[in-house]
């Protein structure tokens, strides 16, 4: 090894030294510490805590109110999941030759910038019962009728909160979107165009397979964010009326500070990531499936056809 | 070889970072031992050497507002000139309770901090014993509040819980103050018929049931009304039923879920929060809000005029042949923690709270009343007004519940805020949840071991 190789390596390796300890201080360690914690019994204040077992495990199990919060979070998953589709084609539209499509841009962004908590409250007065904004809109269209709840009603709540998160989560999502597509190469476009490729072919055997790992990376997005919705429910409705619109990680919290038993809560957090990778795996395998035997390399496959038609058409 | 180097290297480097982490905080045993002399001996001394930034975290809008605009730092740094001090404010009480739970594990706690009565056993080994301090020397039920042998926090305040009313919407609607339970449901059914006629957002009771949390006149406080026993959530801690029917909790639940079932609390109480409820009796689109003293700066600041409020006790009781009883408790109870960097002086502080030189302006300052022995204070004419309406009121105790019941609390997540919220909730199922209650109860007495 020469004197230049020797320096790199100890460049390397200085260099790696501060994120590796951040890394194990601020990451590894709080959730090896955590992991053991979901073992004991400790409430939070006293200096010692017991050894339980899987006492907390099974306790989680057969929490029924757990398990409440773990069907709202699914309605936010369904929600967003349903709207990724739209998001996509909202993307497609403002990066065809739309006109005002940078206003509709920036638009579109604008509730992401805006501080989640405000959002929250905001809406907690848009759908309050008194004077409340959206109860007048349906009044103003002779649509009393329809008049609700909104945040007490145990049948709407979630629907009324997925949506809250919808409007905020949607313009970010078609932002990303927007990105991945603008980083297509401007020949396979071409190309299809040149082949007479109609645009929903364009879209479907061009677009898409060359922003599946946007399109990935959005899904696992959707699982780690509906499974950790906190914000909204929070501010508007506090998980409530008694566990209707609460989630898991509002109950999580609940089951720390409330009920003062850290040992649950810590079960409940190793449980989130645990759910979050293997519903991530799951997801992956369908919609790998759904596009072919051999997922990404089918899909690359096509890419590489059309690359290689412009080609011999140039 | 130098692959082995270097993972020793940085192993050593690890373990070190963490032993100095771990070396950060003194543990809460240690800190007191830094406590040489106390506050008292301080303050005799004439010892205004003392000097150091004391943390002061509090969660009361009404307080931190006092503490500004009367001076508190200043009037304390006329005696200790060397020391400041920095408040911390949280946004209520529930932000405040968390944030103090996880600082309290990492020994990050402020100098001062307040409790509850609830909260003083939680915290008892990061606060520091105040026995020999003046101010518990000269404060009325601080003893009472001993917790194994040691006075954690001394109270600043009595608190009591009223029922506020607008007496020109009660003359209108022509009801009177009620003085039994059942005569305090016609009243509110009554206004409800009153007035929600024409005012589809009237409510005859106002309560922020969003928040879950002001369903604490009710369903914290009656079960203790019922029997006159201000240990009740202790007594339970002893029972294996505690909800079976024939209990207290079992008698005040079963009134307030009838109550919160009868529509008098508007279209949506659980639509709305404290906030809003109280901005809507302050502008009389709700007849009765029941709350504590400290409700009284909140309306007022939101009434036009409050020449027509007046406020009575809750009337628990089922006929005017039984005891009238009230509730009352120590409230803000100031302590200083083991955290504290510098203790002798967090106590003088203290000793400086409780003085002459501040206790006495804060105090008629605030609606609630007052703790010390050095001071008299009148109380405000409108919270006066329940006192007139029950000479005879018993008061009752009120203790928030020990280790036992804490414990319960966590292994059966009876949570009575949320179940009051609950019973707001049309067509709620008391009866069900009771039971479900009652088996976990059983259940959790019985891992727990508690006899």
């Amino acid at each position: 090894m020469n004197s230049i190789e020797k320096m790199r390596n100890r460049f390397i390796y200085l260099s790696l030294i501060i994120p590796l300890l951040l890394l194990v201080g601020f990451v590894v360690i709080p959730a090896l510490d955590l992991f053991r914690m979901s073992f004991t019994n400790w409430d939070g204040y006293s200096q010692n805590s017991q050894f339980i077992g899987f006492d907390n495990y099974i306790s989680m199990f057969k929490n029924k109110d757990l398990w409440v919060s773990l069907k709202n979070n699914g309605i936010y998953f369904i929600a967003h999941l349903i709207f990724i589709p739209i998001e996509l084609l909202f993307a497609t539209m403002f990066t065809s030759k739309l006109r005002g499509a940078k206003f509709y841009k920036s638009t579109v962004l604008l509730p992401y910038i805006i501080n989640g908590v405000a959002i929250a409250y905001a809406f907690s007065y848009f759908f309050s019962p008194i004077n409340g904004a959206f109860d007048s809109l349906l009044g103003l269209f002779n649509l009393e009728a329809l008049c609700r709840n909104w945040l007490s009603d145990e049948k709407v709540v979630n629907y009324v909160l997925s949506f809250v998160s919808l409007w905020r989560f949607s313009g970010y999502h078609v932002i990303l979107f927007m990105a991945a597509l603008q980083s297509i190469p401007k020949d396979y476009m071409e190309a299809a165009e040149v082949d007479g490729a109609s645009s929903f072919q364009t879209f479907r055997y061009i677009q898409v397979p060359s922003i599946i790992l946007v399109i990935d990376y959005m899904l696992f997005e959707n699982i780690r964010g509906a499974l950790q919705v906190f914000d909204i429910p929070f501010v508007m409705t506090a998980g409530g009326p008694g566990y209707a619109s609460s989630t898991f990680t509002l109950y999580t919290i609940k089951t720390a500070f409330t009920f003062g038993n850290f040992g649950l809560a810590s079960t409940m957090a190793v449980a989130i990531m645990g759910m979050i990778v293997v519903i991530y795996i799951i997801q992956n395998k369908i919609l790998h499936y759904s596009n072919g035997p051999s997922g990404k390399k089918f899909l690359s496959q096509k890419i590489g056809k059309k690359g290689s038609k412009k080609e011999v058409q140039g | 070889m130098k692959k082995k180097t270097f993972a020793k290297i940085l192993s050593t480097m690890m373990i070190a970072t963490c032993l100095t982490a771990c070396q950060g905080g003194n543990t809460p045993e240690q800190a007191p031992a830094a406590a040489s002399a106390t506050p008292t001996e301080a303050t005799q001394n004439g010892n205004a050497e003392l000097e150091g930034t004391l943390v002061f975290a509090l969660w009361d809008n009404v307080s931190i507002e006092l503490f500004e605009s009367m001076d508190l730092e200043g009037r304390f740094q006329k005696l200790y000139p060397k020391a400041n001090i920095e408040f911390e404010k949280l946004k209520d009480d529930s932000e405040y309770w968390n944030a103090m739970k996880v600082r309290a594990s990492a020994n990050q706690l402020p100098d001062i901090m307040y409790n509850k009565t609830f909260t003083l056993s939680r915290f008892q080994d990061y606060l520091l014993d105040l026995s020999t301090t003046e101010a518990v020397k000269n404060n009325n039920i601080a003893e009472g509040y001993r917790l194994n042998g040691k006075i954690l926090g001394i109270p600043e305040k009595m608190t009591c819980e009223y029922v506020y009313y607008w007496k020109d919407m009660f003359k209108e609607a022509q009801v009177e103050v009620p003085t039994t339970w059942t005569q305090f449901e016609e009243v509110a059914k009554k206004l409800q018929a009153y007035y929600g006629s024409s005012n589809p957002n009237f409510s005859a009771i106002a309560i922020g049931g969003k928040d879950e949390w002001p369903t604490y006149p009710f369903v914290e406080f009656m079960p203790a009304l019922i029997s006159g026993n201000g240990q009740n959530w202790n007594t339970m801690s002893t029972q294996d039923e505690p909800f079976a029917e024939g209990t207290d909790i079992y008698k005040a639940y079963q009134k307030i879920h009838s109550l919160f079932q009868s529509g008098a609390f508007g279209k949506d109480p659980l639509g709305i929060g404290n906030d809003q409820a109280t901005a809507l009796f302050a502008q009389q689109q709700s007849a009765i809000l029941a709350s504590g003293g400290w409700a009284l700066a909140n309306i007022k600041e939101g009434a036009n005029s409050i020449d027509n409020l007046g406020t009575f006790y809750l009337p628990v009781r089922d006929s005017e042949s039984e005891p009238f009883r009230t509730i009352t408790q120590g409230d803000s109870f100031l302590s200083v923690t083991s955290s504290s960097k510098n203790p002798e002086l967090a106590k003088a502080f203290v000793e400086f709270y409780f003085s002459d030189a501040w206790y006495p302006d804060y105090i008629n300052a605030i609606t609630d009343d007052n703790t010390m022995k050095t001071v008299t204070k009148e109380k405000d004419p409108v919270l006066a007004e329940a006192d007139t309406l029950q000479p005879n009121k018993e008061l009752v105790m009120y203790d928030g519940g020990g280790d036992n019941f804490t414990a319960l609390v966590s292994a059966t997540t009876f949570d009575y805020k949320k179940l009051g919220a609950e019973m707001l909730i049309k067509g709620y199922d008391l009866n069900s949840t009771l039971a479900e209650l009652n088996a976990k109860w059983k259940a959790a007495r019985q891992s727990l071991n508690i006899q």
